[in-house]
């Protein structure tokens, strides 16, 4: 019975988003990966029991050389993959368990902010956001003012009509961040949100998670660009090998184990 | 075309916005399933006439005396008396050979060639509608047994021969409702598989946000039935088209002879047509969907 449990848990926590998923895992880590394995290919493996917890509140940028799997780490969050073994428990459930029926409850208490915006073109700015409400059932007189909210958070307020296709990449990846938090989940997952964006804009954009996280979201950054993790001082994961090494001094004790240069390429798969 | 192409507005059931600038793709299905409703209506149509006219025959009452070239006048005269005041017959009426020959031939040569002999003289006895076909029956064997009197035609085999054509109409009607079932899955199938295609990035940002599987099918599913109804409904409305074209040339005389002029068909069937064409669309599109976009 566990897993439907989890289900009607989900359920229940997403038409009250933002509310804690068990007044009991609020002590617990936000997210725990227990000797996570995964591959596409039977000869390439990309997780390799890989382990990490990150507890609720915590801002933590997730990085590594490019094909070291951070997109997959995501992904597997957000269960747009699988793992093929080990547990991935998200606010005490394990995401890996969790029947069909219960992953788009799980997406409703998940955030996604991708590098290539993933937007609907032809609807407006306010279509755009205000979707993450509609599938909950939100009514249209609620949608209407939390879609104003998120877009006046993220610096859009009065671009609400325009069709998201005439935006700029930095109004597009904004547009993408107030849909990833108009329902107030509990924890943001960024792939290179800022990797097809100029230095400054993707400086704004962090600041724009930064803000997000200042309201108490957990978010987990993946990044290859080095610049950003210099920008503040935040707990580091570095991926490689399949497996995730935790620097929580920040970068500089870091820097021995980024030796090779490939990490600093744009790297043009990374999405 | 943007919000005002909206096939379905946002928030009606709960539905997201989809179906925008995809018309012509819709309004292509629909025109091909009217294709396969027009030819299913038709067939109905036929089956709806050729059954009123084997009612109407069937309780016709009427025979046709065709008398021996050499009966004599006396006793044909005879025979008019006694069949006027034979129960159940309300009319008898005197079609001589000349008469039968005016007839038919008006202005058609090969039939005019032919001599007087080749048109039998005849009797046309009118029953009541009352009559009962084993009276009848009864009458036409004495009338054979008499002298004068070469064959009785009762028209029972006609209403055979009608009923037959029946079965044959409704073996059609059915095959027809095959292809266009057929027809429906292909096309509604189709479509949906290019809609998805045209609305791919939608999808995918259904998903992304926690869209369940029903939330994402809806709008197809209601597409699916509408494409289908409208199918069905046009294909009706062509179909009544035709029919009042047809029927404004149909001539009283041809009514007469038949005895029943065109119907079309019953509403219910019209309207079942629809019903039926919206639940195969929405049907179609449903498993459609559920094939082809799944969590
Ligand atoms: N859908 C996929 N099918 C097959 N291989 C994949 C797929 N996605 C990622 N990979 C492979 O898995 C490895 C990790 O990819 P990814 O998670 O995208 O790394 P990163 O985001 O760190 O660049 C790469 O070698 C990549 O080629
Ligand atoms: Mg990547």
């Amino acid at each position: 019975m566990a897993g439907s449990s989890a289900q009607s848990s989900f359920r229940h926590q997403a038409l009250r988003a933002g509310h804690r998923y068990d007044p009991s895992a609020a002590s617990r880590p936000i997210l725990v990966f227990e000797d996570v394995y995964k591959s596409y290919r039977a000869d390439q493996p990309v997780l390799r029991g890989m382990s990490l917890v990150i507890e609720r509140g915590e801002f933590v940028f997730v990085t590594g050389p490019s094909g070291s799997g951070k997109s997959t780490l995501l992904r597997l969050i957000h269960r747009t993959e699988q793992v093929d073994d080990g547990r991935i428990l998200f606010l005490g459930r394990d995401v890996a368990r969790l029947p069909d029926s219960a992953v788009p409850a799980l997406r409703r208490n998940v955030g996604v902010v991708f590098q290539d915006f993933r937007l609907v073109p032809s609807w407006s700015v306010f279509d755009n956001v205000a979707i993450a409400l509609e599938v909950i059932g939100l009514p249209q007189r609620l949608v209407r003012t939390r879609v104003g909210e998120a877009l006046e958070r993220v610096g859009l307020a009065g671009r609400g009509a325009d069709p998201a296709r005439v935006l700029s990449g930095g109004e597009q990846q904004r547009v993408a961040v107030a849909r990833a938090i108009v329902h107030e989940p509990a924890l943001i997952l960024a792939d290179e949100p800022t990797g097809n964006l100029d230095p400054q804009l993707a400086i704004d954009v962090l600041g724009l998670f930064e803000d997000i996280h200042e309201t108490g979201t957990t978010v987990l950054f993946a990044t290859h660009d080095r610049s950003l993790l210099d920008v503040r001082p935040r707990r580091v994961v570095i991926l490689d090998e399949g497996k995730a090494t935790d620097v929580p001094q920040g970068l500089a004790e870091s820097d021995a184990m980024l030796d090779d240069d490939e990490f600093e390429d744009i790297d043009i798969e990374a999405a | 075309m943007d919000s005002n192409g909206a096939l379905v507005s946002r928030g009606m059931f709960g539905t997201w916005r989809a179906g925008r600038s995809d018309w012509r793709l819709q309004v292509l299905s629909i025109f091909s399933l009217s294709v396969a409703f027009v030819c299913l209506a038709a067939a109905l149509l036929v089956v709806t006439n050729v059954e009123a006219l084997r009612d109407r025959w069937s309780r016709a009452g009427r025979a046709t005396v065709y008398l021996k070239d050499g009966a004599k006048e006396g006793e044909v005269a005879a025979l008019m008396q006694a069949l006027s005041q034979t129960g159940g017959v309300s009319r008898v009426r005197r079609v001589t050979s000349d008469e039968a020959r005016r007839e038919v031939v008006t202005n058609d040569e090969a039939l005019a060639a032919l001599p007087v002999e080749a048109f039998p003289g005849s009797l046309e006895v009118a029953f009541d509608d009352s009559i009962a076909d084993e009276d009848l029956k009864t009458i036409a064997l004495k009338l054979r047994a008499l002298p004068a009197v070469e064959t009785v035609e009762t028209y029972e085999r006609w209403t055979e021969r009608l009923s037959s054509l029946l079965g044959g109409g409704v073996t059609a009607a059915a095959c027809l409702a095959l292809i266009v079932l057929a027809a429906v899955i292909s096309v509604v199938g189709s479509t949906m598989r290019l809609l998805l295609q045209r609305r791919k990035i939608e999808v995918e940002v259904l998903r992304l946000v926690g869209a369940t599987n029903g939330f994402v099918r809806r709008p197809f599913v209601l597409e699916g039935a509408t494409q289908g109804a409208l199918g069905a409904l046009f294909a009706v409305m062509l179909l009544g088209l035709l029919f009042l074209i047809v029927r404004d040339r149909f001539d009283q005389q041809l009514a007469n002879l038949l005895g029943i002029t065109p119907s079309f068909l019953p509403w219910q069937v019209a309207l079942g047509m629809v019903t039926l064409g919206g639940l195969l669309g929405a049907m179609t599109a449903f498993v459609s969907l559920r094939k082809l976009a799944s969590v």
